[in-house]
């Protein structure tokens, strides 16, 4: 266990002995790591932002349900006892007709017209704010609440629920495609980087072969600058995505006060953190294992 | 003990380079392998040493069948040998000192236990004064020696070497024939492939002749 121990040590001081040797170089193919790495870290940040603010909107949005004139106050109570148990609501309110009436009395001009009619208009409300977005389930409470006794109409506002939420699906589509497609060229790019890496070596990986090391053995030192490519790309990509969140926050945040909002896109958390450098260091593995072994063993057989 | 039975060794598209060779080898004993450049000597050293397998027969190395062997475990018997190639094989790119710890560090040792071991070796050569010094700027001869200092740094039972006398000149491969005997007296088993004529051998050996890739008859001369 000791020796294990001390031998993978060994191996990591090596590794990082040879990072320092060619720091610049090595510096600027973390850069190249970093950029391919922070593009879809952006992308995430602002879409989770978006629908961060999605949900804070979502108290505005509401299913209107319009009682009938003829309903009466047991009718009302029932439809209130029968809301208070669905799962799908957030919360509710009641607006009585003659509630509604006066505050649209309030708008003079309204109150003239207003004053003509024989009798108060307005049905009864209720005012319902769902707890999920999804049309799906929306769709569903509408149906569920258009038959209830004494109910006459119930009204979704869900135009641009439905096109928040498709253009949201469409931006995570987005960025399934952007990260496997730039997974696939850090993928590549480590890979190369390894390989380059191993045609310097191939003398060292030759005489080691001949003298009785294991593919183990040779393969360690390559894993190791594997993650460690990954995991400096990974820091610098963040400092980058954070960097540009920044930059973007400040002209956000004069528009937001313009539209009396305190919206600002989201810094990474330590998740995003820990996400993105444990990616990133597996994908350095990954390649570096691929890259050994495709060119390993040549030398013998 | 070194033990080929009817071992014969040939190349994808070539004739027989080694063809039906026999031979035993006890613990101990110093061998020449002779013969023309392309008589199969490397061939037979490189099918010793485990790093080739034989295309016929069988090679047993310590009563362990190379042939039947699974490609991950030869590598550890490997390790039974001290290898000196007929190129050196010198890594350029590191001191005396950390070429001849990268045995050491395959067999897993390193730090002052390694450094102790590393510098034995290298005094048993004559290059302790020389251990923080590039290879590059060593002598055929002293570059030899660097070689042998790293075939024996991790104490092997059998000492191979492939024309460690090539490309030097009389003194200098005096030198290097006596350090192999000096090998050859505590113990170790030597084998040396070698196409020049052996006039400066002092001790007792084996000569194992090979021409055009067939063995002939050990005999042993003094």
């Amino acid at each position: 266990m000791n020796r294990w121990l001390n031998s993978h040590l060994q191996t990591l001081k090596q590794v990082v002995a040879r990072w320092r040797q060619h720091l610049f170089s090595n510096l600027l193919i973390s850069l190249t790591i970093a950029v391919t790495l922070a593009l879809p870290v952006i992308v995430y940040l602002v879409l989770t932002s978006f629908s961060h603010l999605t949900s804070t909107i979502q108290s505005d949005s509401h299913i209107s349900v319009f009682l009938s004139s003829s309903a009466t106050p047991t009718t009302i109570d029932s439809i209130h006892n029968i809301l208070t148990t669905k799962e799908m609501i957030a919360q509710f309110h009641f607006a009585p007709k003659a509630e509604a009436l006066k505050q649209l009395m309030m708008d003079s001009n309204n109150s003239n017209i207003i004053s003509t009619l024989p009798e108060n208009p307005l049905p009864d409300a209720f005012f319902i704010e769902p707890k999920s977005l999804a049309s799906e389930a929306i769709e569903q409470l509408k149906n569920e609440l258009a038959q209830l006794d004494g109910v006459e109409a119930v009204q979704v506002d869900d135009a641009w629920l439905k096109r928040l939420s498709y253009l949201l699906t469409l931006g995570q589509k987005a960025l399934l495609v952007l990260a496997s497609l730039l997974g696939f060229a850090l993928f590549m790019v480590i890979g190369n980087t390894i390989r380059m890496q191993i045609l310097t070596q191939q003398e060292e990986i030759e005489v080691s072969q001949l003298i009785g090391a294991t593919h183990r053995f040779i393969r360690r030192p390559f894993l190791y600058a594997g993650a460690i490519y990954g995991f400096v790309g990974a820091l610098f990509a963040l400092i980058i995505s954070t960097a540009v969140i920044a930059l973007f926050n400040l002209s956000i945040s004069a528009l937001a006060t313009a539209y009396q909002s305190d919206f600002s896109l989201r810094l990474p958390s330590l998740e995003v953190t820990l996400i993105t450098c444990l990616t990133a260091i597996g994908i350095g593995l990954f390649s570096a294992y691929f890259a050994v072994a495709k060119s390993l063993f040549k030398s013998i057989q | 003990m070194i033990v080929l039975d009817n071992v014969t060794k040939r190349y994808p598209g070539s004739q027989d380079v080694l063809s039906n060779a026999s031979l035993q080898i006890e613990q101990g004993e110093m061998v020449y392998v002779t013969g023309h450049s392309g008589a199969g000597k490397s061939t037979l050293l490189k099918l010793i040493a485990a790093i080739e397998r034989p295309s016929n027969g069988t090679v047993l190395i310590n009563q362990q069948n190379v042939s039947k062997l699974r490609e991950s475990a030869l590598p550890y018997i490997r390790r039974k040998f001290g290898l000196v190639f007929q190129d050196h094989k010198l890594l350029y790119d590191r001191s005396c000192f950390h070429n001849v710890a990268l045995p050491l560090a395959i067999n897993g040792i390193t730090g002052a236990d390694a450094a102790k071991r590393i510098r034995a070796a290298l005094d048993k050569v004559g290059l302790l004064h020389k251990e923080k010094m590039m290879p590059i700027t060593l002598s055929g001869g002293e570059q030899q020696r660097l070689a042998i200092a790293r075939a024996v740094v991790s104490r092997p039972s059998i000492l191979i070497a492939d024309e460690p006398t090539g490309h030097l000149d009389q003194t200098y491969a005096d030198d290097i024939l006596s350090l192999f005997s000096a090998f050859q007296q505590v113990g170790v088993t030597v084998i040396i492939a070698t196409h020049d004529a052996l006039t400066t051998a002092k001790q007792p050996h084996k000569v194992l002749h090979l021409n055009q890739g067939r063995l002939s008859m050990p005999e042993v001369s003094v």
